[in-house]
């Protein structure tokens, strides 16, 4: 669904089948004195030569310095300091470090940098700060859609780029556009009410019910 | 302590309003109905403020308030240790073992020191690593204690499982980190190992720890709430008997930000370290232990935690090792683990197999309960089955038997509720089977045995359960036939309210009208802070969002207990409030004069003070004070009795099953619970929603999977360790009794985190049963095992 074209460039670039992970793949097959005789794998050539690419974030062009392995997510938070997504699984399949691409929710974690330049790149600092919230973000507040907090970044991307497809999604279309991202803390009840509630058809019924709960002050 | 004699009155606190499905905004109801009281006698240690009780109203506290830190979280703001990034960070890495069981032939860190970026690499295979106290006495403060036998030429520890810690690495980027630890060189000689329970139970299996058996009875507990009578007798008086073994899975924490440190050394002998943790306290002991620190010396801070479910208690190897590189590199270092390691070596829930045998008379009347269980804790220990055979239902006869039984695999942590949904998955589905032989309604068996006590919500919580599912109609449905079915099923939900002192809390009130509440405990997510917020607010008659909250920093001395047990609200609430009201009356006698009146005529509300001419607002009135800065501090005081009321609940399940497929879908769960006084119903809510999913993830998909010749663990992500996600949520109603007793602390709380947790796999266990026809003895119930056990009745 996500950005499955890079999952694979992404993959080589970890180097999952080397190192100590080298028995992994033919496990079943290998006795332990047969991979004992194994040694760690050759490292990846670290140097790579580092290249300066230009990323558009959030509405500005940022250069960066990366090599060729680093992925769109740590070119984000390690050299931009940008803290929103979050690297949980390092794999697609979480979504807490969700972006929007050009418009799209993608896995940054799955997005090599060095093909994210010239794309517009949008996290979810640039979605709304702490005191001018998105309605989107409102609604995760006022329906206590986020417990540790730690997937929700992902959770309010995705829901994003969500509402700005389909303005009026069903809950099916909630659950379905919301399914590549995980939540440990089990806050998807009042994920899926936030959603509904900051969709178009939410704030007509929620105009028609006086009050509602929560909200701040 | 001097004790104060005072009347109160507990009882249960109904929700007036049954709460619409999950996800539906509905209307609050403050009109709540108490029911089932009695007044008791309290005795009230002096300096305690005034009792709350089943009449109380609180205006603050109870409230389905939004989340103080909810916009900071939306918003991506929240600063978790993963996201600190102090100057001249390097980031570090961990080598770790590739083989179960395995002596160190050659360790070679040469090479990966001298690759680009590298800053420091350690060996972690020293002989003691993890006992440093006995080389404390004469080390140098900020020295490592496993520097001292490594240097006296001490050996390398063998590993024991794949994933054990042998060096680590710091570089000035992530990738030269992970370069560097790839170029360590590790030779191994492969020593035999176990990988399951059933060959590390064989008289002549491989030993795990050397010298030590791997088979080991946990110790027995006994009385009341342990084992009691004579079960043997038990089985012979019963009139109906069942017997049959259940099996749970290992089970993985996968709290979504990792185990993970980031320390940093302002001196010599002085550390800071940003911890991932549920302990702030645990974490600055272990490493003041570990480098030889006065404990003041070492300041941990936990802003925000990304979950940690009972799997991040203490510094671990990650603050360790964190901690060690950054002073080897003499600069700052992170340290967070990748999923893969976070599921090989930070903890998970153990296994169990567990042989149950009940006995009863024909009128339902539990005769007897017996429990022998055997469970995985990798190297770890503590796979017992916690307390649901011994503390839920009045049995005469009771004995349960556990046994560790160690294994080559990553040890076992503390996980929601520990032991607890082994045992409830296994004790109430042998209870279905007994009420089948009974011919009887497995509720009506519940309600027959359950054991009662003062305030204790329980019988309420099965009305209200049994009438959110529509339990009436169980009994006309058509088991067993045609390929798509639907069954019930339910659950009891039991955990003992642990918490108490100490914990201590301070109140400022500053000239400006800022109050700031002060505490030494950690929000790991279920709100914490907000609950915090709230109880000072209560006493001050402000909103929440007036209060500023500072807590998950060691450096203000003021202890609060690791968040663990469903402790932390009963234990730090208390002392909350007391120090709330403390600095509330010292702010009201320093202002009286200046009014021209006295304190006991001034009042606190809606952000007013009341009582002295016109309203005045609060930030007016502190400005009267000029520069005087009230504050206040407080200790939890003691339980006022010593044994409280457990927390009780019941879970009933809805669910549907394809026989064709074997696939189990859950439609609904109605979890009815009780946490005392509820402080903030949309926090608790979320609570129960979080346990009663996990539970189902429990239920129906997860498990690890170990490859058994090689002693790997085959599915340490999040593809193949699979997570329920959005679409395999139910519908949830979670509903909240308060059943208050007065008695255990001034504010009525009990505790959340681990209950709703408890009953979960068992009531879709016992549902999804219900729907074939045939029991399901093991968990995950996933769809090859609903095909075999339909396969293996035809």
């Amino acid at each position: 669904m996500k950005n499955q074209n890079s999952k694979r460039g992404a993959l080589s670039r970890r180097g999952f089948l080397q190192g100590i992970g080298a028995g992994a793949g033919a496990a079943g097959v290998l006795t332990p004195a047969a991979l004992a005789k194994l040694r760690p794998a050759a490292p990846e050539s670290g140097s790579a030569a580092a290249r300066e690419i230009e990323l558009h974030v959030n509405g500005r062009a940022r250069r960066v310095q990366v090599e060729p392995r680093v992925t769109l997510l740590d070119a984000l938070r390690q050299r931009l300091r940008i803290r929103g997504p979050k690297r949980v699984c390092d794999r697609g399949e979480c979504g807490a470090c969700t972006v929007l691409f050009d418009g799209r929710p993608v896995y940054a974690c799955m997005v090599l940098a060095v093909d994210a330049a010239g794309h517009r790149i949008e996290t979810v600092e640039s979605l709304g700060t702490p005191r001018r919230l998105s309605r989107l973000q409102r609604e995760f507040v006022r329906h206590d859609a986020q417990q540790c907090g730690f997937c929700t970044p992902g959770f309010v991307t995705a829901a994003t780029a969500l509402l700005r497809r389909n303005p009026q999604p069903g809950e099916a279309e909630i659950r379905e556009a919301l399914s590549g991202n995980l939540c440990r803390c089990g806050t998807y009840p009042k994920l899926f009410a936030a959603v509904k509630a900051a969709s178009k058809g939410g704030r007509q019924q929620r105009a028609a019910s006086a009050g509602g709960r929560g909200g701040r002050r | 302590m001097a004790k104060k004699n005072v009347r109160a009155k507990g009882g249960i606190i109904l929700p007036a309003e049954q709460p619409a499905a999950a996800g539906e905004l509905r209307p609050v109801a403050w009109e709540r109905r108490v029911v089932d009281t009695a007044t008791v006698e309290v005795a009230v240690p002096e300096g305690e403020p005034p009792l709350w009780d089943v009449e109380t109203r609180p205006q603050v506290v109870g409230k389905p308030l939004a989340r103080l830190d909810g916009p900071v979280k939306v918003s991506g703001r929240a600063d978790y240790t993963y996201d600190q990034h102090p100057p001249g960070l390097l980031y570090g890495k961990i080598v770790r073992s590739a083989y179960p069981h395995a002596k160190i032939t050659r360790l070679e860190l040469e090479r990966a020191r001298a690759m680009p970026g590298v800053r420091a690499v350690i060996r972690l295979d020293a002989a003691d690593l993890q006992h440093s106290s006995a080389a404390a006495a004469a080390a140098e403060p900020g020295t490592p204690a496993a520097v001292q036998p490594r240097q006296a030429g001490g050996q390398s520890r063998n590993p024991i499982f794949a994933g054990d810690e042998i060096a680590a690495v710091a570089a000035e980027s992530e990738e030269q980190a992970e370069d560097a630890a790839r170029a360590v060189v590790v030779e191994y000689d492969p020593l035999p190992f176990v990988a399951d329970i059933e060959s590390a139970r064989a008289p002549d299996a491989p030993r795990v720890h050397a010298g030590q058996p791997n088979v080991r009875e946990l110790p027995a507990a006994h009385g009341e709430d342990g084992d009691r009578g004579d079960v043997h007798a038990g089985l012979l008086a019963a009139e109906a008997r069942v017997e049959g073994e259940y099996r749970t899975p290992v089970a993985l924490h996968n709290a979504l930000e990792t185990h993970g440190v980031v320390a940093r050394w302002e001196a010599r002998d002085k550390l800071t370290v940003w911890a991932a943790t549920q302990g702030i306290f645990g974490v600055r002991g272990d490493l003041a232990q570990f480098f030889h620190l006065p404990p003041h010396r070492v300041r941990v801070i936990t802003d925000y935690l990304g979950g940690g479910f009972g799997s991040k208690f203490g510094a671990g190897m990650a603050g360790i090792v964190a901690a060690w590189l950054a002073r080897e590199a003499q600069a700052p270092v992170k340290l967070m683990y990748s999923r893969k390691e976070e599921n090989l070596a930070t903890g998970n829930r153990p296994s169990s197999q567990q042989q149950v045998r009940l006995g009863a008379k024909k009128d339902g009347t539990l005769t007897a309960i017996e429990v022998i269980s055997y469970g995985t804790p990798g190297i770890g220990h503590g796979a017992g089955v916690g307390g649901a055979a011994r503390r839920i239902y009045a049995c005469a006869n009771v004995r349960q038997q556990e046994h560790d039984v160690a294994t080559n695999l990553g040890p076992a942590a503390a996980f929601r509720a520990p032991g607890w949904p082994q045992g409830s998955f296994a004790l109430e589905s042998a209870l279905d089977e007994l009420a089948d032989k009974l011919e009887m309604d497995p509720l009506e068996l519940r309600r027959k045995n359950y054991r009662e006590k003062p305030f204790k919500a329980l019988r309420r919580q099965y009305e209200i359960g049994a009438e959110r599912i529509g339990w009436e109609r169980r009994a006309h449905w058509q088991r067993g036939t045609g390929p798509v079915r639907r069954g019930l099923g339910m659950a009891t939900a039991c955990w003992p309210t642990f918490g108490g002192p100490p914990a201590t809390a301070r109140v400022t009130v500053q000239p400006d009208g800022t109050v700031t509440l002060t505490v030494g405990s950690q929000d790991l997510g279920g709100g914490t802070r907000m609950i915090a917020a709230q109880v000072t607010a209560e006493e001050f008659g402000l909103t929440p969002y007036q209060v500023r909250v500072e807590l998950g920093d060691t450096r203000w001395e003021l202890y609060g207990p690791a968040s663990g047990g469903s402790v932390t609200v009963t234990s730090i609430a208390p002392a909350i409030r007391a120090a709330a009201w403390k600095a509330k009356n010292q702010w009201l006698e320093a202002l009286a004069p200046g009014l021209g009146t006295t304190p006991d005529k001034l009042r606190l509300a809606g952000g007013m003070l009341h009582g002295a001419g016109a309203p005045l607002p609060f930030a007016r009135a502190c400005a009267r004070l000029r520069q005087a800065t009230i504050s206040a501090q407080a200790d939890r005081a003691p339980n006022y009795q010593r044994s409280l009321t457990e927390m009780y609940g019941a879970q009933f399940a809805e669910v549907e099953v394809d026989a064709e497929t074997g696939r189990i879908r859950v439609l609904k769960i109605v979890a009815v619970h009780d946490c005392g006084r509820t402080m903030n119903r949309l926090l608790a809510e979320s609570q129960v929603n979080g346990g009663v999913i996990m539970g189902l993830s429990y239920a129906l998909y997860e498990e690890r999977v170990v490859d058994r010749p090689t002693g790997r663990v085959m599915n340490t992500d999040l593809d193949f360790y699979k997570l329920a996600g959005t679409r395999e949520i139910p519908e949830i109603e979670a509903i909240l009794l308060d059943a208050i007793d007065p008695r255990g602390n001034n504010v009525n709380a009990k505790g959340l985190g681990e209950p709703p947790i408890v009953p979960t796999a068992a009531a879709i266990a016992n549902a999804a049963s219900h729907a074939l026809g045939l029991r399901l003895r093991e968990l995950p119930m996933t769809p090859d095992r609903v095909l075999n056990a339909l396969a293996a009745r035809a």
